[in-house]
């Protein structure tokens, strides 16, 4: 880099101007070049490549798988690339009930997946144990939240996909601040 | 060349151990090819499985007890959530065993809506089964058609019940929701669909020389060995033993269809696969034939009870599902909550044989194997 | 021996092996008035091999509730009112010697399971078995002493029964003596509570 310049000293590059340097974008470039903290831009990013862990409990899972295929198609949201290990995955969606014996290798996953990591609680059974809740139960874990903390909560008994795409824009939202699709109002 | 395992043995002399050396490799619960929470401890010498032991209940959900502490109409989610993808099958057993211990009535358009939805539904499981497993196998193509053409199931099922996949649509005397005709010429294109597609897979995957060397020999279930462990489905008939549910036991209407239940005497994972291939065709078969004598009339009994109450006594009904039978054994003390509920799910049988027939066998093989059991992990555990 | 028996041939077969009690000998008041000693029912180590008379008089009716035993022996059933044809009613002691006499008759373990009668302070081992080209179905049930739930395995005939022993233990408590390996199945592998016993009230944790 060119200390007088602040342009690779391999190519000519433009010519900053002498003083310090602006904030203001001239106005002929203002359609083209827009400034960002680094924070946001690594957000931006995070948030346009989500790698779920391929982590099926129960029911769920099956509509997890739907949304991945043909006609969902969740690798429109760039959410798609399910990664068998969790060393490589920064969102863990629970798509099923954990029980109890289960409770331990889920708890598991999440402390090998590194940070930044963001879970979504898919279904009634990941939210709350769902259907299997009842007094003097002995099985089920009543909502993944006891186990770590929980971003995203999709309700359904499966979730539908659309429903789990929304949870994934909802987290998206989580990240950057903004919604990168106009949400539906319901009447 | 494929090695036998004395032969790899012999050449593995010099490795460190000798040839006696094991180790214990963990398969599982979370791993991509066993579909869900399975777990498997298996004692590995080399690339050679010694001992697999399948250990469970990763995803036990205790529907046996809850069946005896909610009354007989509240247990009938529970049904759908055993095996997910062949849920219609699941809950006939359940209203069946009901309706035989009360004697309720079930008029002609609802057993035909049943047959009906059944059908379609097994032919949505096996296309599940039959994708994730090529997928286990290293092809993802065919999971995306497998997937796309489940998905016009799904919008025919979910057009008259609302669900997508856990399907509580049965109720003791007949069905919920009456169909409508969309339904009915939907179900009626999707025949020939469905026949024109499965031209495509058989080019696509069942000739396919990649496939058929992993999995043509690979996982032998004799017919011994299926009586011993009480194997069902798909992976009795590609056995040999040509038992189906549907024409053994006849429940509903079945035997008024004219169908042939496949079976294969190759013993392999093959087998399983063209008996599968096979089901998708004659469940296809039944849809048109029951769809051309579509009567009309009432779709439930109106004179059930809101709550039923079952004689006292023990009861037995069994359904064909997709992956085998499934049967429920019913113990009524004659309230209307059940005394104790049993449930003999197909995938926990089928899954028992494993340790048998995978011992000696390669570890990639043994996935191969664990496949074409097409396993639904909730129903082993239940 | 034919290997493919009718449902009379089977039934002829096991009511000779276990003849019915007779019916009149009911009303009467039973030899041993005594329900609760875990000496009536012959414990699955004990000698008694002669099937032994009915074991203990059920108690009085209690309430509307299926609280009596079922009939010794042998019956048919009704295929299409219960869903099976023969009802077996054997001491535990037997229930290896008849699940060989099936398994020579190429029946198939299809299912097992128990049943928790408190009151009648019993535990009922229930074995569904089906048979692939007959298509006959026999159940077999035998009654154990609730306070010491013991009998065979059937695991040397049927391997089948390795896992459904293993998960009858976990729900019920019942050992399964000469078992394997009866570790917990379902149930996570330190659990020591019984979940389908009647008088389960939540596990502790």
């Amino acid at each position: 880099m060119d200390p007088q310049t602040g342009c690779s000293q391999n190519q000519p590059g433009l010519k900053l101007p002498a003083g310090p340097v602006s904030d203001e974008i001239p106005p002929d470039l203002a359609g083209l070049v827009r400034f960002a903290k680094l924070d946001e831009i690594i957000a931006l990013s995070r948030a346009n490549s989500l790698w779920p862990l391929t982590f099926g409990l129960a029911c769920c899972a099956i509509e997890m798988m739907a949304s991945g295929m043909a006609r969902w198609d969740l690798s429109r949201f760039g959410a798609e690339v399910f990664r068998p290990s969790p060393r490589q995955a920064d969102l863990m969606i629970v798509a099923g009930t954990v029980n109890k014996k289960m409770a331990p290798a889920i708890k598991t996953l999440y402390d090998q997946m590194p940070e930044p990591k963001w879970v979504i609680a898919m279904g009634n059974c990941a939210i709350s144990g769902g259907p299997f809740v009842y007094p003097g139960q002995y099985a089920v874990v009543e909502g993944v939240d006891k186990l770590f903390p929980v971003d995203v909560y999709v309700p359904g008994c499966p979730p539908r996909p659309e429903a789990l795409i929304e949870g994934i824009l909802e987290l998206e939202e989580k990240l950057t601040g903004t919604r990168r699709w106009p949400r539906v109002e319901t009447q | 060349m494929l090695l036998t395992k004395e032969q790899a043995l012999a050449r593995s002399t010099h490795s460190v151990g000798g040839p006696n050396e094991t180790f214990v490799l963990n398969l599982g619960p979370q791993h991509p090819a066993t579909h869900g929470v399975l777990r498997v401890k298996l004692t590995m010498d080399g690339e050679f499985i010694q001992r697999a032991e399948p250990v469970c209940g990763y995803i036990h959900r205790m529907h046996e007890k809850m069946g005896e502490n909610r009354n007989y109409s509240q247990f009938l989610p529970n049904t759908s959530r055993l095996d997910y993808l062949s849920a219609m099958q699941y809950t006939h057993a359940w209203v069946g065993v009901v309706e035989k211990a009360c004697k309720i009535e079930v008029p002609e358009r609802a057993e035909y809506i049943r047959v009906i939805t059944s059908e379609l539904n097994r032919i949505a499981s096996h296309l599940v089964g039959w994708g994730a497993w090529v997928m286990d196998l290293g092809g993802f193509t065919p999971i995306l058609y497998a997937f796309d053409d489940r998905e016009k199931i799904l919008d025919l099922l979910e057009g008259i019940c609302g669900a997508r996949l856990t399907f509580c649509y049965y109720r003791f005397g007949g069905v919920v929701n009456d169909v409508d005709a969309a339904f009915l010429q939907g179900t009626k294109d999707f025949v020939p669909y469905m026949r024109e597609r499965m031209k495509m897979y058989k080019k696509l995957v069942t000739g396919n020389i990649i496939l058929r060397k992993r999995i043509e020999g690979i996982g032998m279930i004799s017919q011994d060995m299926c009586r011993r462990y009480g194997a069902c489905g798909p992976v009795l008939r590609g056995s040999g033993i040509q038992h189906d549910v549907r024409r053994a036991e006849p429940y509903s209407i079945y035997h008024k269809f004219d169908y042939e239940i496949p079976v294969y005497h190759e013993c392999d994972s093959m087998a399983r696969y063209l008996v599968r291939m096979d089901e998708i065709e004659q469940s296809l078969r039944i849809i048109e034939q029951a769809l051309a004598t579509f009567p009309e009339g009432p779709f439930v009994n109106p004179k059930v009870p809101k709550f039923v109450k079952v004689p006292a006594g023990d009861y037995t009904y069994a359904t064909e599902a997709a992956r085998g039978r499934f049967m429920v054994r019913l113990v009524a003390d004659g309230s209307d909550t059940p005394y104790r509920v049993k449930l003999r799910t197909p995938c926990l049988a089928n899954l028992s044989l494993f340790e048998e027939a995978c011992a000696g066998m390669l570890l990639p093989d043994a996935l191969a194997f664990m496949g074409s059991l097409d396993l639904v992990i909730p129903d082993i555990d239940r | 021996m034919s290997s493919s028996p009718t449902a009379e041939q089977l039934h002829a077969e096991f009511a000779a092996l276990y003849p019915p009690a007779p019916v009149a000998e009911k009303p009467a008041p039973a030899p041993e008035p005594a329900p609760v000693a875990p000496a009536a029912t012959p414990d699955a180590s004990g000698a008694p091999v002669a099937p032994a008379p009915k074991p203990a008089a059920p108690k009085a009716p209690v309430g509307p509730i299926l609280q009596t035993e079922p009939p010794f022996g042998a019956t048919a059933v009704d295929f299409a009112a219960r869903g099976f044809h023969l009802d077996l009613s054997i001491p535990a002691a037997d229930v290896v010697s008849v699940a060989e006499r099936l398994y020579r008759h190429e029946f198939s373990l299809d299912t097992m399971t128990g049943v928790d009668w408190m009151k009648l302070n019993q535990m009922e081992v229930v074995y569904d078995f089906v048979h692939f080209t007959t298509n006959l179905h026999v159940v077999v049930r035998c009654r154990v002493p609730r306070d010491n739930p013991e009998l065979a395995t059937i695991s040397s005939v049927f391997q089948g029964a390795l896992w459904h022993e293993r998960e009858t233990h976990d729900f019920f408590g019942i050992r399964f003596l000469g078992h394997p390996n009866l570790v917990p199945f379902l149930l996570p592998e330190d659990a020591t509570y019984h979940p389908l016993r009647k008088d389960f009230a939540g596990a502790s944790d």
